[in-house]
């Protein structure tokens, strides 16, 4: 296993870097296939490596780096969405992040002095992960890689660079390039997560379909002594800046980011200069103020879209399949929730409990979810920046009602907050289900506990019906015919099945006789009243892609 | 989406409706537009009407106005 031998300082961080070892092919050892090679270790590829380890699946991970994050103090994604915390929960790391991390459910619309709408997201929030939690990108990008470590299943390769991948029926081969020189590594199934610029994807000649945004914005992460709520602030019209929109927003160590909108032609090299960056800031924050910047960083939008998010043997997650405005912050949050969507598949294909057709579901779920967060996005910046004087006249109008009229506040768009992508068109689903579940508490931990282990397993959590007294047991046996489900009983007792209670029960609507199954990515598979055996085994048939009459084999 | 006639007293409200206008350069107009659109959209509050509507509108746009003069015979008519 790698270590980490040293630190790199930067913007007042002090960041890890890892070792490069000599892979084993290049120091004299057998040409080997691998079960999963996971490219590129960013947030979606650290995910996935983090995900496949804690269902103790071996993997390959290789980055063409040596570090966590972007050389110079840029975190890119800063919020982490409950889903993410989730996920994050079941991998392990989530307490790191919340004691690291600041916890917020407040948003605010300001004009001036005035707050024209502000939402909070934690009431009716079921989980036990709060709405949102800031930190900068590279610190979940750390605690994945100390954690994946800890696990000791994936062998992480530093400065290994892909620069081409071909595929035949079987497997896939990989060249790889490091300071030692190439080689070639073979793969059962390869991930692509290398992000925006894929050489797999573009190696292989799949089309994204790109589409840069006009508009123009400049990041200042800034640390600034003055007290201010930790809030999600965002002005359409800022004073301070010409009039233009801003996002203010604290993450970890009292670094706040902050987001200005640029004039449309704006120069990225003019906004970006230290001087015009603190003069901006000083507009903002004021004359007695003292700051510090920590990072300056001008970008413009793109958005693009993998037509398929799986070609033969390889998979792409993250940025390298889909990208959207950072608007919401669903970029970062997807990627980490299409490696929780692809994990538990990857694992049921390699342990053979599933064909190899479950995997074609990744694509089918999560490439309308991607759409899905384009479209958002894509509404949010038009908002942000009208392209005609009529879309002007329109939001101006819109801005103009919604001091007086709170109809008008909810069409305000600087941003809808990711939230999870309901799978309810997917070919898994008994009926229209599959969204995601809440991480609700249950007995004396929570949902997602009941997800770990080795391997992926369905949960079915089935509240009993007093009437039929038989069930429990033919629900049990469901699961000792081997099919990958942990079944449980629900509020009532019912031997011979494990016993829940809790105050998440009455979250779930669970009514005698009703069973949730569901699956490894705490994504609802099927609700089922009046649940049978028979039921039961249908739904995870489905959920598998495998015959009902399959009650397989495996020990 | 209705179209058959709903607003009491016709010319009283296009009186109104211009009298709302009176006094604002071509600027202003387009604004209280704007304003009176999104309130209006908010009193129906019905995704289908108000796609339909959006649509009629869009729809009348360029339009000869023999068909819209026709309308308004035919609405005569009616009444
Ligand atoms: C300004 C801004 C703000 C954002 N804010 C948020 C936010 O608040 N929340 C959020 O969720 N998201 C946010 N995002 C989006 C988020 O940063 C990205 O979606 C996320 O980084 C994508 O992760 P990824 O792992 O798919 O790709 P990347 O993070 O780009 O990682 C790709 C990895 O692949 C490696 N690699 C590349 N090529 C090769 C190769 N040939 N061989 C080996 N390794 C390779 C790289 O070294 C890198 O480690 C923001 C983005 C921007 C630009």
């Amino acid at each position: 296993m790698t270590g980490s031998s040293a630190r790199v300082q930067t913007g007042g961080y002090d960041l890890p870097v890892y070792d490069y070892v000599r892979p084993p092919e290049l120091a004299g050892g057998p040409r080997r296939r691998y079960p999963v090679v996971i490219v590129g270790g960013g947030l979606s590829g650290l995910t996935a490596a983090c995900d496949l380890a804690c269902r103790g699946i071996e993997a390959v991970l290789l980055d063409e780096d040596d570090t966590i994050g972007v050389r110079g103090a840029s975190s890119r994604g800063i919020c982490y969405a409950q889903k993410s915390l989730e996920i994050f929960d079941r991998l392990g790391i989530y307490q790191r992040i919340r004691d690291k991390g600041i916890t917020w459910s407040v948003g605010k619309v300001v004009e001036g002095e005035e707050v024209l709408y502000s939402f909070d997201l934690a009431p009716g929030s079921a989980s036990a992960q709060p709405p949102f939690i800031n930190i900068q990108q590279f610190y979940v990008e750390w605690f994945l890689v100390d954690r994946i470590r800890e696990l000791g299943r994936t062998d992480l390769r530093w400065k290994n660079r892909v620069t081409a991948v071909r595929q035949g029926a079987e497997h896939a081969v990989l060249s790889v390039e490091t300071p030692d020189g190439a080689y070639e590594i073979e793969a059962d199934w390869v991930v692509d997560a290398t992000g925006l610029a894929s050489p797999i994807r573009d190696g292989l000649g799949l089309p994204t379909h790109p589409e840069r945004g006009e508009d123009r914005w400049c990041i200042s992460d800034v640390r600034f002594r003055k007290p201010l709520p930790t809030e999600r602030w965002t002005w359409v019209e800022a004073p301070f800046n010409e009039n233009r929109a801003v996002w203010q927003h604290l993450m970890a160590d009292g670094v706040w980011r902050i987001d200005y909108q640029m004039a449309p032609n704006a120069d990225p090299a003019e906004v970006s200069r230290t001087e015009v960056a603190e003069a901006r800031l000083r507009a903002h924050l004021g004359p007695e103020v003292e700051f510090e910047v920590v990072w300056v960083g001008p970008y413009s939008y793109r958005t693009h879209l993998m037509d398929d998010f799986r070609c033969g043997r390889v998979l792409f997650i993250g940025d390298a399949a889909h990208v959207m405005s950072p608007f919401g912050a669903r970029g970062g949050n997807s990627g980490i929730q299409d490696a929780d969507n692809l994990g538990w598949k990857l694992a049921l294909v390699l342990r053979g409990e599933a064909p190899e057709s479950l995997l074609d579901s990744f694509d089918a779920e999560r490439r309308p979810a991607a759409a899905h967060n384009i479209k958002v996005t894509s509404r949010t910046g038009r908002f942000l920046a009208p392209r005609t004087e009529m879309e002007r006249i329109i939001r101006k109008a819109v801005l103009d009602l919604s001091t007086e009229h709170p109809f008008a506040r909810l069409l305000l768009n600087t941003g809808r907050m990711s939230a999870p992508f309901r799978y309810d068109a997917s070919p898994l689903n008994t009926g229209a289900e599959g969204e995601a579940v809440p991480n609700v508490r249950l007995g004396e931990g929570v949902l997602s506990d009941l997800l770990r282990g080795e391997g992926a397993a369905f949960v079915a959590l089935w509240a009993p019906d007093p009437a039929q007294p038989g069930l429990a047991a033919a629900l049990q046996a469901v699961a000792e015919r081997g099919w990958p489900v942990r079944v449980f009983a629900c509020g009532a007792e019912a031997q011979p099945l494990p016993h829940l209670s809790g105050s998440g029960m009455g979250l779930l609507g669970l009514t005698p006789g009703t069973l949730l199954l569901v699956r490894p990515d705490q994504h609802l598979a099927a609700r089922i009243r009046d649940a049978d055996p028979a039921a039961l085994e249908a739904a995870l048939a489905r959920a598998l892609c495998r015959a009902p009459s399959d009650a397989l084999a495996r020990a | 989406m209705r179209t058959d006639p709903n607003i009491p007293d016709p010319d009283g409200f296009y009186e109104a409706l211009l009298d709302t206008h009176a006094g604002l350069s071509i600027e202003e107009s387009h604004a209280l537009n704007a304003r009176l659109v999104l309130l209006l959209a908010n009193q129906i509050g019905d995704a289908a009407v108000l796609r339909a509507c959006l649509a009629a509108a869009r729809a009348s746009a360029g339009q000869n106005r023999d068909t819209a003069s026709r309308d308004t015979q035919n609405r005569e008519t009616a009444r």
